[in-house]
This record gives C-alpha cells, structure tokens and sequence, in this order.
C-alpha cells in the first residue's frame, strides 16, 4: 500500500488508542475504540485475499457489537448518573454491560472465537498489531473502572479463559493461531487480578506486549506461519533458534525469565485478598499453554528436522530483513527477572 | 557467596574465549579451584550457621551439597569430553556453558535464605536441564523424558508457589532464618491438611516419590552422561534438601500427614529394588536404584527424630558421589559399545581390569558396605524408623539384602564370567576415565575417616 495512504491510517490507529487512553468523557472514549476498528480494517486486509476479506469482516462485526453494548452501558450509566465523566460506576447493570463489552473487544472468554480465526486469516506484520496495540485500549478502559467491575464476572471470563487459551491451542500447528490462543489465556490473566490490584494488570500486559512483539519478530524474520517452516530454521539461523527456545518458555512463565513476573505478581495479589484454589487452578492450566510452546521449541531447536539439500546453502546469503528493535526487546522480555 | 558466585558465572565467558583446543582444560582446571573455595564453607561453628549476606547463607546442612555440586562440575566435564568430541566448537561451548548455568542456579540454591528466591531457582534448575537432555541425549525418546520432567516437577511445585505466598502472608517474611523463631504450631484442619500438601508435593515429585517416579528412569537414561550425573548426583538432592528446610515450618502436622507417604516411601524402595533385579538397561538399573535410596530419604526426613536428619544428610551425599560414579562407569561401556544393554559387555574385568576395581569399589559403595557412608546414612535411616516403628526393620531389612542382590547381580554380569565374543576392538580404559573414577571414589572414601562433616545440623 502506497506510504501515504499507510502512514495516515497507522496515525489513525494510534490516534485512537490515544483519545480513548486520554479522555474522560464517554462519548469520546467511544469515538476513538470506533477510529481504531475503521482504520485497523485495511491493516487487516493488506493481502487482499479472500481469507482476509472474512477475517476483517470477523473482526469488523465483533467490535462492532462490543462498541455498541459499550455505548449501551454508557447510555444506562448516564441515566442513573447523569454525568458522562468516567469514574466509579454506581449501576451495576452499567458495569455489567461495559465489562462485557470490553472483554468482547479483548477476546477473553467466552467472547474469544474470534480471535483465532481473525489472526490465521491476516499477515504476520497485522497479527502483531492486533494482538498488541489493539489490547491497550480496552485494557486502559478497565483500568479506570476496576472500582465497580462485579469481581465474580470478570474472574468467571478469567477463569475459563486461561482454560480455552491452554486446551484450544494444543491441537495448532499454525504459529498465528497459536499466539491467538496464548494470547487469550494472557488476557485471562490479565483481567484476573484487575478488580483486586490493576496495576499487576498494567505490568502483564507490558511483559506481554514485549514478549508477544519479540516473537512475531523472529517469525516474520524467518517468514514463517507454520510450525514446519520455523523448525527449517536451524540452517538459516541458527541463533535464532536458541532465541525462539528462551522466549517461548518466557510466554510459558518459567522461572527466571521475565514470563514469570507477572505470574509470580498476580499469585501473590491473589494470594493475599485470600483466593488460594483459583490461582493454583489458573497456574496449572498455564501448563497447557506451556506445552505447546515447548513443542515449538521442540521442532525448533532442540532437535535438528531434515531438510532438503538446497536449504543448507542459504547460510551463505545475508539476510536483509529489518528486525528493528529486535535484540533489546528479546532480551528484556527474557532478563527481566 | 559471591566468592563461588562470580567465578562460576565467570565461567561461562571463559568457555567462549578459550582456543578451541582449550577450553576443556581451562574449565575443568578452573571448576575444581571454584571447588576448593566452596570447601571452607564446611567449617561450621558449632551452634548455629555462617550468614554472609542479605541473601545468602550456609550451614552444615547446605554446605556439604554446596560442596557436592561444586565438586562435580568439574567432573561432569571430564566425563562429556569423548561423547562431544565430533561436534562443531560452538555446540561444544554450548554444552558446556548449559553445564555451568545449571551450576550457578544450584549454587544458589543450596545457599539461599529466602523461600520465595529458593523457589525461583528451582525451577531454574529445570531449564538448563531440559535443554541438556533434550538437545544432547542420545535417543529418539529424549523428547518425551523432557516433557515428563519439566511436567512432572512443575505440577507439583506450581502449588509450591501458591503455599509459600500465603505463608509469606500469614508470617510476614520467608527469610530462613528469621522464620524459625516465629514459627506456630500447625493445627490439623483440612485447608491446614492441603497446605502440607502443597509444600511437600513439590519436593515429593523431585526426591522422588514412589508413586511420581516415572520421570525418573526416563530423564536418566535419555540424559547425556553429565546431564545423568548432575540429575542423580544433585538435582535429587534438592528435593530432600527442600524438604529438610520446608518440614520446620509444618510442625506437628507432619506427624499426621506423614502416613501415607511413609507407606508409599517403604513400600516403594522394595519395589524398585526389585525391579533392578529384572533391568536390562544398565542406566535404567542405576536409575531405579537411585529412586530406592531416595526412598529411605524420604523416610528419614519424615520421622523428623536427630538420628534421621543426620541420616538423610549423610545419604544424599554418599549417594550423589555413588550414582554419579555408577553412571560414569556405565557411560564407559556405552561410549565402547553404544548399548546400553548390560549383557552385551560381560566378563569385562579380563580386558580392563582397572575398570573392574573401579567398578567393584562403586558396587560395594551402592550396597552400602561398612565403614563408608553409604552404611552410616542407611544404618541410621533405619535404626529411626526402627525406633517410629518396629515393624519397618522387616522392609528396611528386605531392602538391603535386595539391594546387595542388584549391585552384584550388575558386578557380576559386567565384569565376571567369560567375555562376549563379540567384544573384539574395546579401546582400553583412558586416564581421564581412571581420573574420573578416582575423584568420584575419594571423597567417598575419605569421608568414611571423617563423616562428621556431612552429618548434618544436629550433629
């Protein structure tokens, strides 16, 4: 797509994030989560297939609808409240109804079909975008109204989806749908501890964003989508493979890498507001998730799959593609700790 | 502690800087200096335990494990020299700084005063050994012995992390050393029952527990030589040290929740001894025996009486240095044959006969022959449960003659009887190989003069 036309629809994207991180009024917040969804839709469409035409439409109609319970909620709030600032929110249908909105957007449980389908369907550059950027918004949006989210609710969707993100991504080969099923059980995660201690929230999602960031780096580095093209990796870069292996049992919250930070962190807050069986529930089932990184890692660098004669020569050409930021953000999304 | 700690981290840009036809050499050298330094640490005033810091300490308990660990790196890499001699230099450098990774994690494990940061290091054990067995193991089912290890281990110590945050909460601190004197009896009440449970699960599944074992055969027979030595030597000794630390806080609960797993303990040393009885694979034999030993551990640290600790204590080393020497030797036959199968090297002590004595000595040791300290761990062992329970001499009793039977059934049918006719082209036995053997048997025979060091904190 021609700069211009890409440069003007990235500021949109960010632009909105912005005016929903940044306002106070609801209407306005409501203006930028539908000023990020327009302009992300020709992201997603960048390759202009079928398969992304029916993932942007996907993605289109679920935010779609979240915008409009949003709005809905927004609505009710100002008829028990009067008032259009966001704060403490004291109707609890209100609450209710913004809450579901909100995860919807996220993709957490068990509003989460969308999100394998929609991140198979697009190229590697727009999955990471949607699995990083467009989190922040509705992330932010739950930071300012944790006062008044009903707790049962939200541990209900967090519950249910570290289970769907953990057993839904064992039977995947594709690396897109793989990070879309990690990625709903991180938003699990995330939205556990957000009534008890939301800045755990804000933490998770950094690590999270800088360890979902460096992954999708090192695929599109390699240009692979499948399990089977990323273990042809060891002839090509062999680094690389050891790096995948470092990061992805980071995803998996292995001690010491900083994937454990924010588990260690939300046990502890869970912990301490006297939750003992869910935590142990929500850490067991990260298991799962950490077995389908560890196969990856698996066909990846432990083990050396055969490839054909002429993938050996291609150590002898330079690679040329840009992996800005690359080193700093593996190495702090592994060292953390 | 930082005087083992930044020399073994030191280590690792040593590796990667050496010429290439150095770099054994200047680790090996240099791991056994890091070695002796970890040796002043046995020097304990007698009451209480030397604190060198915020974060780290040592007393009789920890310093002989320190002592262990440190003591084999070195060993370790004597050991993987000839099965890495093939590979390109960077995988070689690779190997060797996964082996001092782990190194530096158990160091500091073994010397950590808080909970929380003990646990953390635990699991990290688990990463350079994953690596380790799955990436240099010899099998194509290194894959699964992989998944069972690191699965076996994190679900039973993901509830760890749990326990030790709530008993953060309810106590206020998890520094070692100040818990012990704010420590409360521990009523018997279910969330009470499931919080014993979630300590000791962790620890449980790495000793291991008769019932959890099956990582174990698994993992040590995959593993490379030196991912077997320091698996068997150390990284089962964490289990029973965890344990040893852990049951002070869990007082008087234990002695009701101990039950079953007393049973499993005992029941479970028969059975595996039995089993080596019937093994083909010889470093599944070892790694059946080991699960035996640990057994008794188990025993020891559950009864909680003086004599048991210092049981337990002695055992873990006289064990570590006894596995590890077992899987040195078995090593040797494989790197001849490339079998592990016991019946295809038999007779051996007509060909290398220094072998055998190496190999009469470790069976001996493994059956815990008087006066070394195999004996002392296992005759302490029993003489406290004899004194928990008179009925648990007959198991006690069954499992010694047991496991005398499986030490010289492995004596005999490698080293005795007429030589296979296949053995045609056995390289004889290298000096690093007797060098190996000799480092393993020394301490082990030396510590027989003195055990005093290694028996423990209430000695």
């Amino acid at each position: 797509m021609k700069p211009p036309i890409l440069i003007i629809i990235m500021a949109t994207i960010m632009t909105g994030t912005m005016i929903v991180m940044l306002s106070s009024h609801w209407l306005l917040i409501w203006i930028g989560f539908e000023m990020n969804m327009l302009a992300i839709i020709p992201i997603l469409m960048k390759k202009y297939n079928p398969r992304a035409m029916e993932a942007s439409t996907k993605y289109f109609l679920t935010q779609a609808t979240a915008s409009m319970l949003l709005m809905m909620g927004v609505t009710i709030n100002l008829l028990y409240s009067g008032q259009w600032v966001i704060s403490k929110i004291s109707n609890p249908i209100a609450s209710i109804m913004m809450t579901t909105a909100l995860t919807m957007k996220l993709g957490l449980s068990p509003f989460h079909f969308w999100v394998p389908e929609v991140t198979q369907g697009i190229t590697l550059m727009s999955g990471m975008i949607l699995l990083t950027w467009q989190k922040i918004a509705p992330m932010s949006i739950l930071y300012q109204i944790s006062p008044s989210i009903n707790t049962n609710l939200l541990m209900l969707m967090a519950l249910t989806s570290v289970l769907v993100g953990g057993w839904g991504g064992l039977n995947q080969t594709q690396l897109r749908k793989i990070m879309a099923y990690s990625s709903i059980a991180h938003m699990g995660w995330m939205a556990a501890i957000i009534t008890y201690n939301p800045t755990m929230m804000v933490l998770n999602l950094t690590l999270y964003i800088l360890m979902t960031l460096s992954t999708f780096m090192l695929f599109m580095l390699n240009s692979s989508t499948t399990t089977l093209s990323l273990s042809h990796m060891w002839n090509k870069f062999p680094l690389i493979t050891s790096m995948i292996l470092i990061l992805m049992l980071s995803l998996g919250g292995l001690p010491p890498l900083s994937g454990f930070i924010p588990k260690w962190m939300i046990i502890q807050e869970l912990t301490k507001n006297n939750m003992i069986i869910i935590p142990t529930l929500m850490a067991i089932t990260a298991l799962l998730n950490l077995y389908f990184y560890l196969r990856l890692t698996y066909s990846t660098a432990l083990t050396m799959f055969p490839s054909t004669n002429n993938m050996k020569m291609k150590w002898q050409f330079e690679y040329t593609k840009k992996a800005t930021l690359l080193p700093p953000l593996i190495i702090t999304s592994t060292m953390l700790l | 502690m930082l005087k083992i700690i930044i020399p073994t981290i030191m280590l690792i840009p040593l590796t990667w800087m050496s010429k290439p036809n150095m770099i054994w050499i200047n680790t090996t050298t240099y791991g056994l200096l890091i070695s002796l330094i970890s040796l002043f640490y046995l020097n304990q005033p007698n009451d209480n335990m030397l604190n060198s810091s915020l974060m780290f300490f040592s007393d009789s308990l920890s310093a002989p494990l320190l002592a262990l660990t440190t003591w084999l790196l070195p060993l370790m890499l004597m050991a993987s020299q000839h099965h890495l001699s093939k590979e390109p230099l960077t995988r070689k450098k690779l190997y060797i700084s996964m082996l001092i990774l782990l190194q530096l994690f158990l160091i500091m494990t073994f010397t950590a005063s808080e909970l929380i940061f003990f646990y953390i290091l635990f699991e990290a054990t688990l990463i350079p050994t994953l690596i380790i067995i799955t990436r240099w193991g010899s099998q194509t089912e290194r894959l699964n012995a992989g998944l069972y290890f690191l699965f076996y281990t994190l679900m039973g110590s993901l509830p760890l992390l749990v326990a030790l945050l709530y008993i953060h909460n309810f106590m206020g601190s998890l520094n070692f050393l100040m818990i012990q004197y704010w420590i409360q009896p521990l009523p018997n009440s279910w969330s009470n029952i499931f919080l014993w449970l979630a300590c000791m699960m962790a620890f449980m599944v790495k000793m291991p527990l008769y019932g959890l074992h099956l990582w174990l055969p698994k993992a040590h027979v995959e593993a490379p030589i030196a991912g077997s030595m320091v698996l068997a030597a150390v990284l089962l000794k964490l289990g029973g040290y965890g344990m040893m630390r852990i049951t002070t806080l869990l007082n008087p609960l234990t002695n009701f929740m101990a039950y079953p797993f007393m049973m499993l303990s005992l029941w479970g040393m028969i059975m595996t001894s039995s089993i080596c009885l019937r093994q083909t694979d010889l470093k599944s034999l070892i790694a059946y025996s080991s699960v035996s030993h640990m057994a008794l551990v188990i025993v020891a640290v559950l009864i909680q009486t003086p004599w048991s600790y210092m049981g337990a204590t002695a055992l873990m080393i006289a064990h570590g240095l006894t596995s590890s020497m077992l899987f040195c030797l078995a090593n040797s036959n494989y790197e001849r044959i490339h079998s592990r199968t016991m019946i295809l090297a038999r007779g051996l002590q007509t060909l290398l006969p220094l072998m055998a004595a190496w190999w009469l000595l470790a069976s001996l040791t493994n059956l815990a022959l008087p006066p070394t300290i195999n004996l002392i761990g296992e005759l302490f062992v029993v003489m406290s449960s004899f004194s928990w329970s008179n009925i648990t001499i007959i198991l006690m009793g069954i499992n010694i003659i047991i496991t005398a039977l499986y030490s010289l059934y492995m004596l005999i049918t490698t080293q005795r009887g007429k030589y296979s006719h296949h053995i045609k082209n056995i390289k004889p036995s290298f000096t690093r190989e007797n060098a190996l053997m000799t480092l393993h048997l020394l301490p082990l025979l030396l510590l027989s003069l003195n055990p005093k060091i290694i028996l423990g904190p209430i000695y």
